[in-house]
């Protein structure tokens, strides 16, 4: 926290949680928002930032990035992963379970998560649905939750049983949480690579189609209505999850919905020349798919947008296409690539920010990802023009396996705060 | 057309898919094949076209028929052959396929001949060591000396493949020799049909230039060839069909099905043969419609002229 206060004026103040976007300014006092708005009391600051018209927005929350195993050689710590956060303008960060670093044992559960206050960025942490991420076994979800879990996930690991799933959504509702599951249908996707299309066929390559997210969407809402469970749409990816999504919610029930930055912004053809670095999970999928997912952000039916972070060992991409561990490192380049959409205007700014930040933060019941006095002081300033170049060589992370790579973006963050203090300043 | 016609060199350094060739390309593959089949024949085989070069055998998956005609043909060049069988998969790795790959362009080899399991493997290699390539197979995705080895056949008895009708039979879906043989046929212009059940059929296919039927006996109607694919029980997982028995009673070739075929009709299978589930084992042994082995005879030859010709690149690249 600070303890000093700081003003930060003359921004384009956008807030999707209250649907602000117009000129302003933020007063910052002992770390929370004091002041907001057009009438900012400057002379209070002992410091005040000129934003000179650049965007002044809530800090980005993510809610899923995978950290790699503690002690990896030359793999991303904790330290260069949140460094690599504040770069891209995230505030706060939800590490999420996946197979090298499941995050599904109770023991030293609390002791982890109450060591993340050392970093700038907020880190949080789910946990594990099922033990391994094996999809039968339920791991100690009470326990971490008490230890500090947000939610409870699955990697990239359908759930195969609809018994073990009802289990699931019916067990974790009772400590409150979200169950986080990849709508997938297990025998359907199992062992794929691609999605089922004319591409992929022509290529030889295993697919699965894209109803097979549908039918797991139609099966876990039906298992959410039958219990009672809080059910988590882990990277929704497809037109017809989408459709099956729809008609969840005509029902009320508590369902949320993701999408992963991958597939709001690029789709199979950049897969088409087999590249390693486009081997996703699920995997790239159509321009319609893709066009639909936008449409749907823009529309509020996304509640928030991953960057499904994976830092991968070079060995892992040095694989053809369908041998390569799945995944791109996603923290530093979510905005740029995000902000192509609001730039071709394919979606408003502020639809796109709604999903970056009180999005996510509804969904977990955080305080942050809005601007409101007493909320926070996580912010970020973004220059909505500047140009530049993704070079993974430039990551603060010793990885850098990148879907963006070499790619041109327009748009980059200048300064990042969490809790009224600076994690991130590029003139510095 | 004979090649004096064109003032053209065949230009590939690389066989990594047929949609690299033109009409042109094939056609001087061909010319080679024929010259090298002929000679095949005569105890005078062995040449020095490829002398002082060095080809590398990868063979990622496991193959005898395959890895033995590059061996054969890249030895009766006179190139300098050795045989790398890796066993490899994902789960079990020690080193990557990168890392495999520039130890091995580190030996200063000049072509690799590779098979791998995976889409694409031969174009990552090609990318990673900047050697030239020869795809012997990867995945499902496909096996170009096969197709020309196919088409040359055909080319052999009939002089013109295009305007034939020929039809692909069996397990497309899992099938690379299916995937160059739809590509290569489309170039040379020829009319392609596919059977097969709708389980062992990729999705869309009928946009691949070809006609599909699920019933054999419309299927064989007026065509010239007949090529049988074997089920890929490697590349399976769960049932497809419910029997071989099943199988080869609605798709099995017989000498009674193909009596609605040209009374010529060629038939031809990659092998290996499962006798007796795609082809009756008579059918297969009638020296009169049978032309699998004159394939494997022409593997040999077709392999010759793809390596001597990409051979022939490499050394005016050096030269220049």
């Amino acid at each position: 926290m600070s303890e000093t206060s700081l003003a930060i004026i003359n921004a384009r103040l956008i807030d999707p949680a209250s649907g602000f976007d117009g000129p302003g300014g933020v007063l910052i006092e002992d770390g929370v928002i004091a002041q907001f708005g057009s009438e900012i009391d400057v002379d209070a600051a002992d410091e005040v930032i000129d934003a000179q018209g650049r965007i002044l927005a809530p800090a980005l929350i993510d809610l899923r990035a995978a950290k790699e195993p503690a002690l990896t050689p030359d793999g991303e710590t904790l330290s260069t992963l949140t460094a690599g956060a504040a770069k891209g303008g995230y505030g706060t960060v939800v590490l999420a379970p996946n197979l090298r670093a499941p995050l599904d044992k109770a023991d030293g559960f609390d002791g982890m998560t109450k060591g993340f206050g050392r970093y700038g960025v907020r880190v949080l942490s789910a946990c594990a649905a099922t033990q391994g991420l094996d999809g039968q076994h339920m791991s100690e979800i009470g326990l971490m939750v008490r230890g500090g879990a947000v939610y409870a996930g699955q990697g990239d690991h359908p759930i195969a049983n609809a018994l073990t799933m009802r289990r699931l959504l019916a067990y974790t509702s009772q400590f409150d949480v979200w169950l986080s599951v990849r709508p997938a249908d297990a025998a359907l996707s199992t062992g794929t690579v691609a999605l089922e299309s004319d591409w992929s066929a022509r290529m030889g390559l295993p697919a699965e189609p894209a109803i097979s997210e549908r039918i797991a969407i139609e099966r876990d809402t039906a298992l959410a209505e039958l219990t009672g469970g809080k059910l988590m749409i882990d990277r929704l990816s497809t037109q017809a999850g989408l459709k099956a999504l729809r008609q969840a919610r005509r029902s009320d029930l508590e369902i949320a919905a993701t999408t992963a930055v991958a597939h709001l912004t690029l789709n199979e053809v950049d897969a088409g020349a087999l590249d390693s670095a486009f081997r996703m999970d699920p995997p790239l999928r159509a321009e319609s798919d893709r066009l639909s997912l936008v449409a749907a952000l823009a529309d509020g039916e996304i509640d928030a947008i991953v960057t499904d972070h994976r830092p991968t060992p070079f060995d892992d991409k040095g694989e053809p296409f369908a041998l390569a561990i799945p995944g791109t490192m996603g923290l530093e380049t979510a905005l740029g690539a995000l902000l192509a959409l609001a730039h071709d205007g394919e979606v408003e700014l502020i639809d796109l920010l709604r999903a970056l930040t009180c999005g996510p933060a509804d969904l977990l019941g955080l305080p942050q990802g809005r601007i409101a006095v007493g909320a926070p002081a996580d912010l970020v300033l973004i220059d909505g023009d500047q140009p530049w170049v993704c070079k993974p060589e430039d990551f603060e992370s010793a990885r850098g396996n990148s879907a963006w790579a070499g790619r041109r973006f327009q748009g980059r963050v200048l300064q990042t705060l969490v809790g009224g203090v600076t994690v991130y300043n590029s003139k510095v | 057309m004979s090649r004096a016609a064109f003032s053209y060199d065949f230009p590939h350094r690389h066989l990594i898919s047929v949609a690299d060739l033109n009409p042109v390309d094939i056609q001087i593959i061909f010319e080679r094949a024929a010259h090298w089949k002929a000679l095949n024949r005569t105890t005078n085989r062995s040449s020095d076209h490829l002398a002082g070069l060095t080809v590398l055998n990868l063979f990622f998956e496991a193959s005898t028929r395959t890895q033995g005609s590059f061996e054969i043909a890249a030895k009766r060049l006179g190139a300098d052959v050795v045989n790398f069988a890796i066993e490899h998969s994902s789960a079990k790795k020690g080193e990557s396929l990168s890392d495999t790959a520039r130890t091995l362009a580190a030996m200063r080899p000049d072509i690799m001949v590779v098979r791998h399991s995976a889409t694409g493997a031969p174009q990552f290699l090609a990318e990673r060591t900047g050697l030239s390539v020869v795809n012997a197979g990867d995945g499902m995705h496909e096996h170009p000396t096969q197709a020309l080895l196919d088409s040359f056949t055909l080319a052999q008895h009939w002089g013109e493949v295009g305007g034939r009708r020929i039809l692909i039979v069996g397990d497309i879906l899992h099938s690379r020799v299916a995937r160059s043989n739809i590509g290569l046929l489309n170039i040379l212009g020829a009319e392609i049909r596919l059977c097969a059940p709708p389980t062992l059929l990729p999705p869309d296919v009928d946009q691949w230039g070809c006609d599909v039927f699920n019933d054999l006996d419309q299927a064989l109607e007026g065509c010239d060839a007949v090529m049988a694919l074997r089920q890929q029980k490697e590349r399976m997982s769960g049932g497809f069909v419910p029997s071989a028995r099943e199988f080869f009673h609605l798709f099995g070739l017989t000498h009674e099905r193909l009596e609605v075929c040209s009374p010529e009709v060629l038939v031809m299978h990659p092998g290996p043969m499962n006798r007796g589930t795609e082809i009756h084992t008579k059918l297969a042994d009638d020296p009169e419609k049978s032309v699998i082995l004159e394939q494997v005879e022409s593997g040999v030859a077709v392999r010759m002229a793809v390596l001597e010709l990409i051979g022939d690149v490499i050394r005016r690249e050096d030269a220049s």
